[in-house]
C-alpha cells in the first residue's frame, strides 16, 4: 500500500483529506505542522508528500526546501488555498500544485498520476 | 513678439544676494512633507516676492496626461489690492515666514477669484495650431511674449484670461518630463521682463519641477502601497474563507454518498456547523473592524472599566493555571478616552497575554500615573513566549497574526484607539521571556468641588 504524508494545519480539513485518501486505498499519515512532518520524513519512508503552504510556524515552502536537503526522491504536491504561491519559484520544486477545492477530484487525480509514474 | 531662452545658459553675476534668497526659499520645500499645496505656496512666493524673482503674479498650470489645466494663481486681484499688499509686505521686520503665511491666505482667497478663472482653462498640447501656453510644454522651451495681442501664437482664450500684454511661459521640466507650466507677469507694475528675471525664474522652475515630479512619484508610491496592502487583505480573506468552504463541501459530499452511517452523519454535520460558525465569526470580525466608528474620547473615570477587565482577566488566567495580578492605582486621574473602548482595549491585551503565557506563568495588569502629571499608563505584562523582532515590525498591521485562530485585528484596533485619543503604544518583548505592552493616555487631575 502506498504511503502518503499529509501536512495540513486545519484539523477538520486534515481529517477530510485523510478519510478521502484512505477511501482511495492509500495509507495516510496526517500531521498538522512542518516540524512534525520533517521528523516523520527523517525516520519513516513515504511515497508521496502533500503539503499546505500557509501554516503557523514553518511554512510549506520551508518544508519543501528542507525535504530537498534530505535528498529523498519523494514526489511533492502543494495543496494551498492560494493561487499566488505559483509565482514563488520555490514552489516550482514541487511536482504538482493544486488549489484547494471542495471537490477533491483534482487532488486525487494528481496523487494517482504521481504514484503511478 | 516672442523671445526664446534656454535653460543651460545661466551666467549669473554674483553681484547680489537675490539668487541666494531665492534658492533659500525654494529649498525650504525640500524640508516640507509631501504636500503639493503647501509647497506651491513656497514656490509661487519665490517667484512673486520682491526679494525673490519679483513678478507681480505667478500662475501654475498642471500637466494631466496630454492636457494642461489651470491649478493655482498667486497675486493681487486688482491694482488697489496690489498697493495694499505691497505696503504690508514692505513693512520693516516682515520676514519670509510672514510673507509665506500671507500668501497662503491670499492663495486661498484667490480660490474664488483668480484661481477659479484659470481652473476653467484646459489646453491640449496636441491642439493645432501650436499655441501658447501649451506650446511651451510641447517644445520644452521658455517663451517670453511681448505685445501678446498681436501675437498669433498665443491662445486667444488664454490671453483673455490673463489680460496682459507681456508674460513669461516656463515649462516645468523634470528628467525630460514636463510636469506643468508657470506663467509669470507684471500686471500691475508693468515693468518690462528682463533677461535676468527670465534666468532666475528658469532656475526656480527647474527646482519646482523636480519637487512636483518627486511629489507625484511619492503619491503614486503611496497608491501602490495601498494596493499592495489591499492585496494582502484579499489574500488573507481568501485563505480564511477557502479552508472552511473546502471542509464544508468535502464533508457534505460524504453525507450525500449512499450508505453514510448515522455516527459519521452526525459527526459531519457537527463539523459543517462549526465551520459555518467560523465563517460567520470572520464576517462579523472583519465587518466590526472595518466599520466600527470609535466614540469620541472625553476625560473620564476609567476605574470601573479597568476593574471589570481585571475581573475577566482573573477568571481567564485561573482557567489556564496562570497567576494574574491587577495593580490599579486608587484615585486615578481623569483619562482621555471612551471608557468602554478602554475596557475593550484592556481585555484585548489581557487575552493576548494569557494566550501567550504557559501554565504557571504570570500576567500583570498595571494602571498608574505616568512620569509627568498629564499621562496615564495602562500596562500589561506577561511571562509568555515573547514576540520576535521580525513579528514586532508587523504587529499593528491588519490581518497579521501568529495565532492559529487569530484574525490579526486586535492590535490594529488598539492602535486606532490610541491614535484617536492622542496616546502612544509601546511594546517591549524578549523571545522566551515575555512581553510588555504600555499604553499612555493623556490625562488630567480631577477638579474637585472646593
Amino acid at each position: 500500500m502506498k504511503r502518503i504524508l499529509l501536512v495540513e494545519d486545519e484539523k477538520p480539513l486534515a481529517l477530510l483529506y485523510e478519510e478521502e485518501l484512505r477511501e482511495e486505498g492509500y495509507d495516510v499519515t496526517a500531521v498538522h505542522d512542518s516540524e512534525t512532518a520533517l521528523a516523520k520524513l527523517k525516520t519513516e519512508e513515504f511515497d508521496l508528500l502533500v503539503t499546505d503552504i500557509r501554516m503557523p510556524g514553518r511554512n510549506g515552502i520551508d518544508l519543501i526546501t528542507q525535504v530537498m536537503g534530505l535528498r529523498k526522491a519523494i514526489p511533492i504536491i502543494i495543496n494551498s488555498a492560494y493561487q499566488s504561491y505559483k509565482d514563488d519559484f520555490m514552489t516550482w520544486a514541487a511536482d504538482a500544485y493544486v488549489v484547494k477545492s471542495s471537490s477533491l477530484a483534482e487532488l486525487k487525480a494528481k496523487i494517482k498520476e504521481l504514484l503511478e509514474r | 513678439m516672442i523671445e526664446t531662452y534656454h535653460f543651460l545658459d545661466s551666467d549669473f553675476q554674483q553681484e547680489s544676494s537675490r539668487e541666494l534668497t531665492l534658492l533659500s526659499i525654494i529649498s525650504q520645500s525640500y524640508f516640507q512633507p509631501f504636500s503639493l499645496e503647501d509647497n506651491l505656496v513656497l514656490i509661487l512666493t519665490a517667484l512673486t516676492s520682491g526679494s525673490g524673482v519679483g513678478f507681480n503674479r505667478a500662475m501654475y498650470l498642471r500637466r494631466d496626461g496630454n492636457r494642461l489645466r489651470g491649478e493655482a494663481w498667486l497675486g493681487p486681484r486688482s491694482p488697489e489690492e496690489a498697493r495694499s499688499v505691497w505696503e504690508v509686505l514692505s513693512t520693516p521686520g516682515i520676514g519670509y515666514v510672514e510673507i509665506i503665511e500671507h500668501n497662503r491666505a491670499l492663495l486661498r482667497a484667490n480660490e474664488d477669484s483668480l484661481t477659479r478663472r484659470i481652473r476653467k482653462l484646459s489646453f491640449t498640447s496636441s491642439d493645432e495650431p501650436d499655441l501658447l501656453p501649451a506650446a511651451t510644454a510641447r517644445h520644452k522651451e521658455i517663451a517670453l511674449v511681448r505685445d501678446a495681442a498681436h501675437e498669433p501664437q498665443v491662445d486667444p482664450r488664454f490671453l483673455e484670461t490673463i489680460g496682459v500684454d507681456e508674460f513669461l511661459c516656463l515649462p516645468l521640466l523634470a528628467r525630460d518630463e514636463v510636469v506643468g507650466v508657470f506663467v509669470l507677469d507684471n500686471a500691475f507694475t508693468h515693468n518690462p521682463i528682463q533677461p535676468r528675471d527670465v534666468k532666475l525664474a528658469a532656475v526656480c522652475s527647474l527646482l519646482a519641477a523636480n519637487y512636483i515630479h518627486t511629489t507625484n512619484l511619492y503619491h503614486r508610491l503611496v497608491e501602490s502601497e495601498k494596493m499592495a496592502a489591499m492585496g494582502e487583505v484579499a489574500m488573507f480573506i481568501t485563505h480564511q474563507i477557502r479552508n472552511p468552504l473546502v471542509t464544508i463541501g468535502g464533508f457534505t459530499d460524504q453525507l450525500l454518498e449512499e450508505g453514510c452511517e448515522e455516527g459519521k452523519r452526525r459527526r459531519n454535520l457537527s463539523i459543517i456547523r462549526d465551520e459555518v460558525r467560523r465563517l460567520e465569526d470572520i464576517v462579523f470580525k472583519v465587518g466590526h473592524f472595518l466599520k466600527v466608528s470609535l466614540k469620541e474620547p472625553v476625560y473620564a473615570d476609567v476605574q470601573p472599566a479597568l476593574e471589570a477587565a481585571a475581573l475577566e482577566g482573573e477568571a481567564g488566567a485561573q482557567a489556564k493555571g496562570i497567576l494574574f495580578q491587577a495593580k490599579l492605582e486608587k484615585d486615578s486621574p481623569l483619562v482621555f478616552c471612551d471608557p468602554s473602548t478602554l475596557g475593550e482595549v484592556a481585555r484585548n491585551l489581557i487575552d493576548n497575554a494569557i494566550e501567550a503565557t504557559p501554565a504557571g506563568g504570570k500576567v500583570t495588569l498595571h494602571a498608574h500615573r505616568g512620569k509627568d502629571a498629564r499621562t496615564f499608563v495602562l500596562s500589561v505584562h506577561d511571562t509568555g513566549k515573547g514576540i520576535s523582532a521580525v513579528d514586532r515590525e508587523k504587529l499593528f498591521r491588519p490581518f497579521f497574526t501568529t495565532k492559529e485562530k487569530g484574525m490579526g485585528l486586535g492590535l490594529p484596533f488598539i492602535k486606532r484607539v490610541m491614535d484617536t485619543c492622542g496616546g502612544l503604544v509601546e511594546v517591549r518583548s524578549r523571545e522566551g521571556q515575555g512581553t510588555h505592552f504600555l499604553l499612555s493616555f493623556p490625562s488630567q487631575e480631577e477638579r474637585r468641588p472646593s
